[in-house]
């Protein structure tokens, strides 16, 4: 037993020691940086302060931006779930053949890169794009609508990347559903929809709620398709931060907005990791 | 507490077919089970009456009235599972209640009947729990108590103590024969283990390779069975290859590989065919005269002897004594004669595959 959990150590070593060296040694030495006061031109700061924290509490526009991040991350998160959930049933339950063909179709976008995909809704959402010129030419409006720059462009874009991911989660847990538990249904009375309510929509509720939470974590940290399609104006957490370091060089402000973000992810997957072994733990 | 006629029932899966013309009449209240190896097409069969496999040709009635095309929800029976399939994120009691809300029960005549069918199998004390805190003996008797307490029209159990361990097989075996006496439910049990079919079956039907191959009484297809397959299939049984050698309405002489030659009763077979001969454990006995071979093995079961006899001329025969006859008494290495009775010598066909 000890011996396999010795050897269980040794195989994770490695990416450990990478993870360690690579990711958890650069984001804590942001932490100090974090608590410096600002001084223009660089993060060669003394002294220590907690201006950085108070400030994301206090300014109304910090207020505005993580509302306005929140509340993408819901939106795009159901919008996912509402699309991904149809195409995982029918991924799920198609014949071998079709199912490799549709499993394809829906993870090939992952292969394209972000910001290809980002721009290639630009063409389709701006002002002179051709969804507006489309419904211009089609006299269904008169002016174009605005797509971009606002709240619908990125949610646009967002859930066409990030409806893979829910989908994948969506037909592993549509898998793990037995199908014989609702063949049982059918025969004790209940008819596909009943049954697809009261069975099989219930049993792949850690599904959807792990979906969720993915979903929802990897959209309020986005930071490439918030910048292409929110435009210099429309930030959300994501791209404040980036502002922060690299247009105003203030490291300090950047790194404890930083900080916020991952310390609300962090607490959502904890939440989630929790919420879920209470569900399918026996009392 | 309906009849049930399958007409012509079939199904084929592409090429490949399942089940090839089932005709079986089952009477209101009886319990028969469809027995076969696997891949014999019993599981398909209990599909069809469920709705759950669309038959590619026959017919299902149920009281008479042809349920064929209607889908499972609406055909008001009872499907028990192999695996249970209990609903894992429902309590016993909403497992058990599924059946009654779809039927419009509720209120305290819900809880009424659905705790009557949970006293039924035992567990009203556990209605509260989550499938997965229970063991798989409580599984199945949830699973059997959902399955009853919409009171179906008919009960299908599909192999449901298979993955049972054997003492609590023989327990659920006996409670399954008392519910369905309770009540007087017809059902239908699906099930590849002979000794459960001829324990709790009113009626056995074997079926093989999709086609039925008798259908009797335990004691007819135990006593009286229809082919060589039914015979090799139920019980423990001697195979040994042979040829016909005469044949007339009386009976058979067959000629064993070595030459020696043995009686049957069995009719209708061509002089000459190469055939095989089926020969239960408990049917060959020592006597005074008869087959000579030496006792190879010997081992204990209890009320039983098995002796394992090298003939003479070659080949070996499985005896079963019952303790304290003379023959349990042999020791290895000893002289046996051994006599086979004409009608216990079955004959099949020799394909091999029996």
């Amino acid at each position: 037993m000890s011996a396999q959990r010795g050897i269980g150590l040794l195989l994770i070593t490695p990416l450990g020691l990478v993870l360690l060296v690579a990711f958890v040694l650069p984001v804590l030495l942001m932490l100090p940086t974090s608590f410096r006061p600002y001084t223009a031109g660089g993060p060669a700061a003394t002294g220590w302060t907690l201006d950085n924290y108070t400030q994301i509490v206090t300014d109304p526009y910090f207020h505005e931006v993580l509302g306005r991040t929140f509340t993408m991350g819901a939106v795009v998160t159901l919008l996912c779930l509402l699309a991904g959930y149809p195409l995982a049933l029918v991924l799920a339950r198609a014949q071998p053949a079709t199912q490799r063909w549709l499993t394809l179709l829906v993870v090939f976008p992952l292969l394209l890169n972000l910001v290809v995909r980002s721009f290639g809704w630009i063409a389709l959402l701006a002002n002179h794009g051709l969804v507006n010129n489309a419904l211009i030419a089609a006299h269904l409006i008169a002016a174009p609508l605005r797509l971009m720059y606002n709240l619908t462009g990125l949610v646009i874009g967002l859930v066409h990347i990030l409806l893979p991911f829910m989908v994948l989660v969506l037909v592993a847990a549509l898998r793990a559903v037995p199908r014989d538990a609702e063949a049982a249904a059918g025969t004790l009375g209940a008819g596909p929809l009943k049954t697809f309510f009261l069975v099989t929509l219930p049993l792949t509720g850690p599904g959807m709620f792990a979906g969720s939470v993915l979903v929802f974590v990897l959209s309020i940290s986005a930071l490439v398709t918030p910048r292409l399609l929110g435009g210099p104006a429309y930030k959300v957490m994501a791209t404040v931060i980036y502002d922060e370091f690299l247009a105003s060089l203030d490291w300090p402000s950047g790194a404890a907005l930083a900080f916020v973000l991952t310390l609300i992810a962090l607490i959502i997957v904890a939440a989630a990791g929790l919420l879920t072994r209470r569900w399918t733990a026996a009392p | 507490m309906a009849e049930l006629v399958l007409r012509g029932l079939s199904k084929c899966f592409g090429e490949v077919t399942a089940v090839a013309g089932v005709d079986l009449t089952v009477a209101s209240g009886e319990f028969v089970s469809l027995l076969g190896p696997s891949g014999c097409g019993k599981t398909t069969v209990l599909r069809m009456l469920a709705g759950l496999v669309e038959p590619t040709a026959g017919a299902v009635l149920i009281d008479g009235e042809d349920v064929t095309r209607l889908p499972s929800h609406r055909r008001r029976l009872g499907l028990v599972f192999q695996s249970y399939a209990l609903f894992p994120h429902l309590s016993v009691f909403d497992n058990v209640a599924f059946g009654l809300r779809r039927q419009g029960v509720r209120g305290a005549a819900l809880t009424e009947r659905t705790m009557a069918a949970l006293a039924l199998v035992r567990l009203g004390q556990l209605a509260e729990r989550l499938p997965r805190q229970l063991s798989g003996g409580q599984q199945q008797r949830v699973a059997l108590a959902r399955a009853v307490a919409p009171a179906p029209r008919l009960l299908l159990l599909d192999e449901p103590l298979s993955n049972l361990d054997a003492l609590l097989r023989d327990e659920m075996q006996i409670e399954l024969k008392r519910l369905q006496r309770e009540l007087r439910i017809t059902s239908i049990f699906v099930t590849h283990d002979q000794a459960e079919a001829l324990s709790l079956a009113d009626r056995v039907c074997v079926l093989r390779e999709g086609r039925v191959q008798q259908v009797g009484t335990p004691e007819e297809i135990y006593h009286r069975p229809a082919s060589g397959f039914v015979a090799a299939f139920i019980g423990r049984s001697n195979r040994l290859p042979a040829t016909v050698e005469a044949a007339d309405g009386a009976g058979a002489v067959l000629r064993l590989a070595d030459g020696t030659r043995l009686a049957t009763a069995a009719r209708g077979l061509a002089a000459g065919a190469t055939v095989a001969a089926i020969i239960r454990h408990h049917a060959v006995r020592p006597a005074a005269a008869g087959l000579a071979g030496t006792v190879a093995l010997r081992s204990f079961a209890g009320a039983q002897v098995q002796l394992v006899v090298r003939l003479a001329g070659g080949g070996e025969l499985v005896a079963q004594c019952a303790t304290g006859t003379p023959g349990a008494a042999l020791a290895a290495g000893d002289a046996v004669q051994l006599a086979i009775e004409p009608a216990d010598v079955f004959v099949a066909p020799d394909s091999g595959t029996a």
